[in-house]
C-alpha cells in the first residue's frame, strides 16, 4: 500500500521522465513492429502502416497506462483544480460576487471566534489555570453575594479546609509613588507572599516575593508589572534596586512581572500585606469583621470544584457557630467556590454567543447564496456536464468536479475572511475589554487559524454538495433538451426557491436581533440619566496620605484644592465628591452600602438594617453635577466640622423609608445611636450605576464633616477638556505631592456607560445588514434567472395577448410568494430564539411589537426591490424574439 | 465489454509471468513470443500489453529496467520478482485446476 504510494507520488513528481520513457519504450515497439514487417517483405511505408494499425489509437492507450502506472487520484485532483481554476478566472463576475460573499461570512465568524476562543474557551494563561478558584464569602439573606474577607477569616479558610492546597488573599489600593518625575498614583496589589507563585508567574526581571517579605517588620519591596515599567520607567533595565518612597517608607523594587495578563484587574505595583498601612495595623489584623481582601486557591490535584465547595460550606457553618456575632443569622452566611475561569467570562458569555450565533447564520445565508449562484451556473453548464458526461466522465467525476470549484471558491473566501478578521482585530479587542479582563490574549493563532480552515472545508462542501447532488442522473436527457427545462432543471428551481426561503427566515431573525438591541440602546439613550454631564470635567485627586495624618488635616486640604479651583478662569462651579455619576469605578465595585438606623424606629433584634449607598459630597457638588434640589436645602458653607451633623437623602431613600411622610428634619445614626444627623434635603435619583439600573437609595453627608471625597469636578463655560492641564496644574500648586489622575469629562463618562451595548448594536447591525445584502442579491438572482428561462413562456403570454403590467405582476406574485414563506418562518423562528437575546435587552420585550413590524417592513421593501429590477425586464419583451429564442 | 475482459486480463497477466520466467525480456519480444509459442493463436495487442505490464509492475509482480536490445538499441528489459514467480506458480495451479475441469465437462457432454 505505502509501496503504491510512493509509486504514485514518483510518478507524479517525474511525471515528465515518467511520460518519456512510455514514449521511449511504445517507440521501440513500434519501430521492431516496422522492422519485423519489413523483414516479412513489405515496403517500408506499408510496414509503418500496418504497425500503426495494429497498435490502434496511440493516444488512447498511452492514457490507459497512464492511469495503470500514474496516481490516477492526485492527478485527476490537479487537473479538477487546474480546471476549476480555469472556470472561476473565465467567470469573474460569477467569482468575484462568490468569494466576497464567503469571505465576509468566514471573516465574521473567523473574528468571533477568535474573540470567543481567546476569552471562553483558551485556557487562563496560568500555571494549571484551571484548577484556580476564587473563594467568596457571602451573606445570601441579605442578597450580598460577596463579602470581602478579613484577616482572621483568611486565616481560618487556610488553615481549616481540606480542598485547596493554597490561599491567597489580596486588596487593590492606590498610593503615591514619589521620587519619579510627578508624584504618581499607582494602582497596588497588596498581595499575600504566594501570589504569584500560585498563579505560576515568573519574574522577567529580579524575583517575586517570598514568605520573608511577608513577615511584619521586614524591608518594604515591590514588584512592578510589565506595562507599568515600560509605560512609566521606559523599560529601564536596572529597576531591580531603585528605590521610591511610599506611605512615607522606601521601597525598594525588587522585580519585574512579565507582559502576561493580570488577574484580578491590571495593576502598577505589588506589594506583600505587611506593607500596606491599613492591613498591617494590629487592630485591622485582629478585628474579624474588618472585612476588605479577595480570596483564590488553588484546587488539589484531582479534586473538582463541588467537592471544594462542600468542603468550604462546611467550613463556613462552623464559623458561623464559633462566632455568631460575626455571621448574624438574619444575614445568612455561606461560602462559595467559583472556577476562576468561569468568573472571568461571566459577563462576556451571552453577548459573544449571541454574536457568535449570529457570524453562523450570516455564514448559513452566505452558503445559500453561494449555493444559489452555482446553481444558477450549473443550468447553464448543464450541456458542458452532458458532453462531459457523454466522453466517459463518471458521475462521481463530475461531482468531484464541482466540490472542487466550491473548495476553491470557500478556500478564497477564507483567506479574504482571515484578513478581514486580521483588520478587525483590534476593534475587537476594544469591544471585548468592556465585558472581561482577558481581551489582551484574543488574537488569531493556530487554533484560530484552523477553524477558519475547518469552516472553509465545511462551507465549500455545504454549498457544494447541494447543486451537485441536484444534477441529473441521465445526463443524456440535457443534450437532447434545452438546458433549463429538463427535469432536473424544475428540480434545481425548487431547491433554488428553498434556498431564498431559509435566506429571508434566518435574514429575518437576524434583523430582529439586531432591531431589538438598537431599540433597546434607543431607550437607553433615552433614559434620563437624572444629571447634566454636558460641560463637566472629573479628575481623581490623591494627597500623598502620609503628610496628612489626621481628618481635619485632609479637609483642609481638599478644601484648599476646591478653593484654588473655584478661582481660575472659565470654572462655573467646582465640587468634590467620593465618586460621580457612572463613575467607572464605582459600577466596578458597586454602591457603598452601609446600614443606618431611622431615629424612633428601632431595628428589631434579628432584622436587617436598611441600607443606602453611603457618599460625601462638598457643597457645591448638586449644583455641578445639576442633581436637582427636590426639597429643602442642599449643603452649605457652614456645615462644618464643629455645626450639627447633617445629611441629604434621594427621593429613593425618602419613598423606601418615609413613604408619604416628609423626612425633612428627620435623623438618621450610621453608628447604632452615638451620633445623629438630620436630614436637611431631598435630591433627585440618579442612575449612578449604570443607564440601565434603577437608581439605588442614597444618603449623601457633607465634606466638611469627617468625610472623604477624592474626586474633583468642575463645571467650565468652555470645552472641559481645554481645562485639564489647568487644573492639574491648580492642585499641584496647592501641593504638588498630590497625585492626579482619571481625568475625563462626564460626557466621556455617559457615553462609556452604553459603549458596550452600543458595539453590541452595531456589530450585530453589521451582520444583520450583511445578510439583508446577501439575501437581497440572492433574491434578485434567482428572479433574473426565472425570468430569463420564462422569456419564451412569458411572450406566449404576451403574444396571446396578457399586458405587460398583468405580467410583470404575475412574476412579482410569484417571487414575493416565497419571500413571504421565508417571512412566516423567519417569525416564527424570531418569537422561538429572542428569549437568548433577553439578556442583553434594557427596557425592549424579545417580542417587541414595533421592532417586528419595522423590520417586517424593512425586508418587504428590500425584498420586492430585489425582486422588481430583475422582474421589470419582462416589460421589454418582445413576445416576436422570445418565440424565436428557443 | 464487462466479464470476459477479466478473464482475458487475468489470462495475459499469466502468459506474461510465464514468458518472462525463462527471462528478461522486452515489451515486443514478449508479444513476440506468446505469438510464436502459440503458433499464431493469440496475438497481443499492444493496447492490452502495455498496460498490463504497467499494472503487473505496480503490483511488484515484475520489475524493469533500460538495456540494450539484441539489435543495440535502448529498450526497456522486464524481469520476474520473487513475488512474480510465487504468483506464477499459483496462477499456473490454477489454471491447470481449471482448465482439466473445463475440459472434463466438455468431454463428459
Amino acid at each position: 500500500m505505502l509501496g503504491k504510494l510512493i509509486g504514485q507520488m514518483r510518478a507524479l513528481l517525474q511525471k515528465d521522465k515518467v511520460e518519456r520513457d512510455m514514449d521511449k519504450e511504445l517507440r521501440f515497439h513500434l519501430e521492431m513492429e516496422i522492422e519485423g514487417n519489413v523483414k516479412r517483405g513489405m515496403s517500408p511505408a506499408e510496414a509503418r502502416r500496418q504497425a500503426l494499425m495494429s497498435f490502434g489509437g496511440i493516444e488512447k492507450f498511452k492514457e490507459e497506462c497512464r492511469e495503470v502506472r500514474g496516481a490516477p487520484f492526485i492527478d485527476s485532483l490537479l487537473q479538477d483544480i487546474r480546471y476549476g481554476v480555469r472556470i472561476l478566472v473565465r467567470n469573474p463576475g460569477f467569482t468575484v460576487v462568490a468569494v466576497l460573499t464567503l469571505g465576509l461570512g468566514i471573516g465574521a465568524n473567523t473574528a468571533i471566534f477568535s474573540v470567543i476562543y481567546g476569552v471562553l474557551m483558551r485556557p487562563l494563561p496560568y500555571k494549571d489555570g484551571n484548577q484556580l478558584v476564587i473563594v467568596q464569602q457571602q451573606a445570601p439573606l441579605a442578597h450580598i453575594l460577596n463579602v470581602p474577607f478579613s484577616v482572621k477569616e483568611v486565616q481560618d479558610y487556610r488553615d481549616q479546609n481540606q480542598t485547596l492546597d493554597s490561599v491567597v488573599e489580596h486588596h487593590s489600593m492606590s498610593f503615591t509613588l514619589l521620587g519619579g518625575k510627578e508624584p504618581q498614583r499607582v494602582a497596588t496589589g497588596v498581595v499575600s507572599a504566594n501570589f504569584f507563585d500560585v498563579l505560576g508567574v515568573k519574574p522577567l526581571l529580579g524575583r517575586t516575593f517570598v514568605d520573608a517579605d511577608e513577615q511584619h517588620g521586614s524591608d518594604a519591596v515591590i514588584v512592578l508589572s510589565y506595562q507599568y515599567w515600560k509605560q512609566s520607567h521606559g523599560g529601564d533595565p536596572d529597576i531591580v534596586g531603585r528605590i521610591f518612597q511610599m506611605n512615607n517608607r522606601p521601597h525598594t523594587v525588587i522585580g519585574v512581572l512579565p507582559p502576561i495578563p493580570q488577574y484580578p484587574i491590571e495593576q502598577d505595583v505589588y506589594m506583600p500585606t505587611s506593607q500596606c498601612p491599613t492591613r498591617s495595623s494590629e487592630q485591622f489584623i485582629s478585628n474579624r469583621n474588618a472585612r476588605m481582601m479577595s480570596v483564590f486557591g488553588r484546587l488539589k490535584a484531582g479534586i473538582p470544584v463541588s467537592q471544594s465547595q462542600a468542603d468550604l460550606s462546611t467550613l463556613a457553618s462552623n464559623l458561623q457557630q464559633q462566632y455568631p456575632d460575626s455571621y448574624p443569622t438574619n444575614r445568612g452566611y455561606a461560602a462559595n467556590v467559583v472556577s476562576l475561569q468561569e468568573e472571568l467570562t461571566r459577563r462576556a458569555k451571552p453577548t459573544f454567543l449571541i454574536l457568535l450565533g449570529t457570524a453562523g447564520l450570516v455564514l448559513l445565508i452566505a452558503c445559500a447564496n453561494v449555493a444559489n449562484l452555482t446553481l444558477a451556473r450549473l443550468m447553464r453548464r448543464e450541456r458542458e456536464m452532458a458532453i462531459r458526461s457523454s466522453l466517459g466522465a463518471g458521475r462521481g467525476r463530475l461531482v468531484r468536479q464541482l466540490l472542487t470549484e466550491s473548495t476553491l471558491l470557500s478556500f478564497a473566501g477564507g483567506v479574504l475572511g482571515l484578513a478581514l478578521a486580521a483588520g478587525g482585530m483590534q476593534l475587537l479587542v476594544r469591544f471585548a475589554a468592556r465585558f472581561t479582563t482577558r481581551s489582551n490574549e484574543i488574537k488569531i493563532d493556530g487554533f484560530v487559524l484552523l477553524f477558519t480552515l475547518g469552516i472553509s472545508v465545511v462551507t465549500g462542501l455545504i454549498f457544494g454538495l447541494m447543486p451537485a447532488f441536484s444534477s441529473e442522473k441521465n445526463m443524456t436527457g440535457a443534450l437532447k433538451e434545452g438546458g433549463g427545462r429538463t427535469s432536473a432543471g424544475v428540480k434545481r428551481q425548487r431547491v433554488r426557491n428553498l434556498l431564498i426561503v431559509a435566506q429571508v427566515g434566518v435574514s429575518f431573525i437576524l434583523l430582529i436581533w439586531a432591531g431589538l438591541m438598537v431599540r433597546s440602546l434607543i431607550k437607553l439613550q433615552q433614559v434620563n440619566p437624572g444629571f447634566d454631564p454636558e460641560r463637566v470635567l472629573a479628575m481623581r485627586i490623591s494627597p500623598n496620605w502620609s503628610k496628612y495624618n489626621t481628618t481635619q488635616e485632609t479637609i483642609d486640604l481638599l478644601q484648599r484644592i476646591l478653593d484654588k479651583a473655584r478661582s481660575e478662569p472659565g470654572v462655573l462651579s467646582a465640587a468634590l465628591g467620593s465618586t460621580y455619576p457612572l463613575n467607572q469605578l464605582g459600577i466596578n465595585n458597586g454602591p457603598f452600602n452601609r446600614g443606618f438606623q431611622i431615629e424612633n424606629r428601632p431595628v428589631p433584634e434579628g432584622e436587617l438594617q436598611p441600607q443606602a449607598d453611603f457618599r460625601t459630597a462638598s457643597t457645591d457638588y448638586f449644583e455641578t453635577v445639576r442633581q436637582p434640589l427636590v426639597r429643602g436645602r442642599t449643603f452649605a458653607d457652614s456645615d462644618k466640622d464643629k455645626a450639627p451633623l447633617v445629611a441629604v437623602i434621594n427621593q429613593s431613600t425618602a419613598r423606601h423609608r418615609w413613604g408619604d411622610d416628609d423626612p425633612i428634619g428627620r435623623r438618621i445614626s450610621f453608628d447604632r445611636g452615638q451620633t445623629w444627623l438630620t436630614i436637611v434635603g431631598i435630591v433627585g435619583d440618579v442612575r449612578q450605576y449604570g443607564l440601565d439600573k434603577d437608581p439605588a437609595d442614597e444618603i449623601y453627608i457633607p465634606l466638611a464633616q469627617g468625610g472623604f471625597g477624592g474626586n474633583l469636578l468642575v463645571r467650565t463655560a468652555l470645552d472641559p477638556m481645554s481645562i485639564s492641564k489647568l487644573m492639574r496644574d491648580a492642585v499641584y500648586e496647592v501641593d504638588s505631592d498630590t497625585a492626579v489622575d482619571r481625568v475625563q469629562t462626564l460626557e466621556q463618562v455617559r457615553s462609556d456607560a452604553v459603549a458596550s451595548p452600543r458595539l453590541t448594536a452595531i456589530l450585530l447591525g453589521m451582520f444583520a445588514g450583511l445578510a439583508l445584502l446577501i439575501t437581497a442579491a440572492g433574491i434578485a438572482g434567482v428572479m433574473a434567472l426565472s425570468v430569463n428561462q420564462r422569456t419564451h413562456e412569458l411572450g406566449v403570454r404576451l403574444a396571446l395577448g396578457a399586458s405587460p403590467g398583468k405580467i410583470l405582476r404575475m412574476v412579482m406574485t410569484q417571487g414575493m410568494f416565497f419571500v413571504m414563506i421565508g417571512l412566516t418562518a423567519g417569525l416564527a423562528g424570531a418569537l422561538l430564539l429572542g428569549r437568548l437575546m433577553s439578556a442583553l435587552l434594557y427596557a425592549v420585550a424579545p417580542t417587541d411589537p414595533i421592532t417586528f413590524v419595522a423590520v417586517g417592513a424593512v425586508l418587504l421593501g428590500v425584498a420586492a426591490a430585489a425582486c422588481f429590477i430583475p422582474a421589470r425586464r419582462v416589460t421589454s419583451i418582445d413576445p416576436m424574439l422570445a418565440l424565436r429564442s428557443e | 465489454m464487462g466479464k470476459p475482459t477479466d478473464l482475458l486480463q487475468g489470462t495475459l497477466d499469466m502468459l506474461i509471468l510465464k514468458t518472462l520466467a525463462l527471462g528478461p525480456m522486452h515489451g515486443w519480444g514478449i508479444s513476440q513470443r506468446i505469438q510464436q509459442v502459440s503458433e499464431d493463436v493469440l496475438v497481443i495487442n499492444q493496447g492490452s500489453l502495455y498496460p498490463a505490464l504497467y499494472r503487473l509492475e505496480q503490483q511488484g509482480l515484475i520489475k524493469s529496467e533500460w538495456g540494450s536490445s539484441d539489435n543495440n538499441r535502448q529498450a526497456k528489459f522486464y524481469e520476474l520478482t520473487r513475488t512474480g514467480k510465487k504468483q506464477l506458480s499459483e496462477e499456473t495451479e490454477n489454471w491447470t485446476r481449471l482448465s482439466a475441469a473445463v475440459d472434463r465437462i466438455l468431454q463428459t457432454s
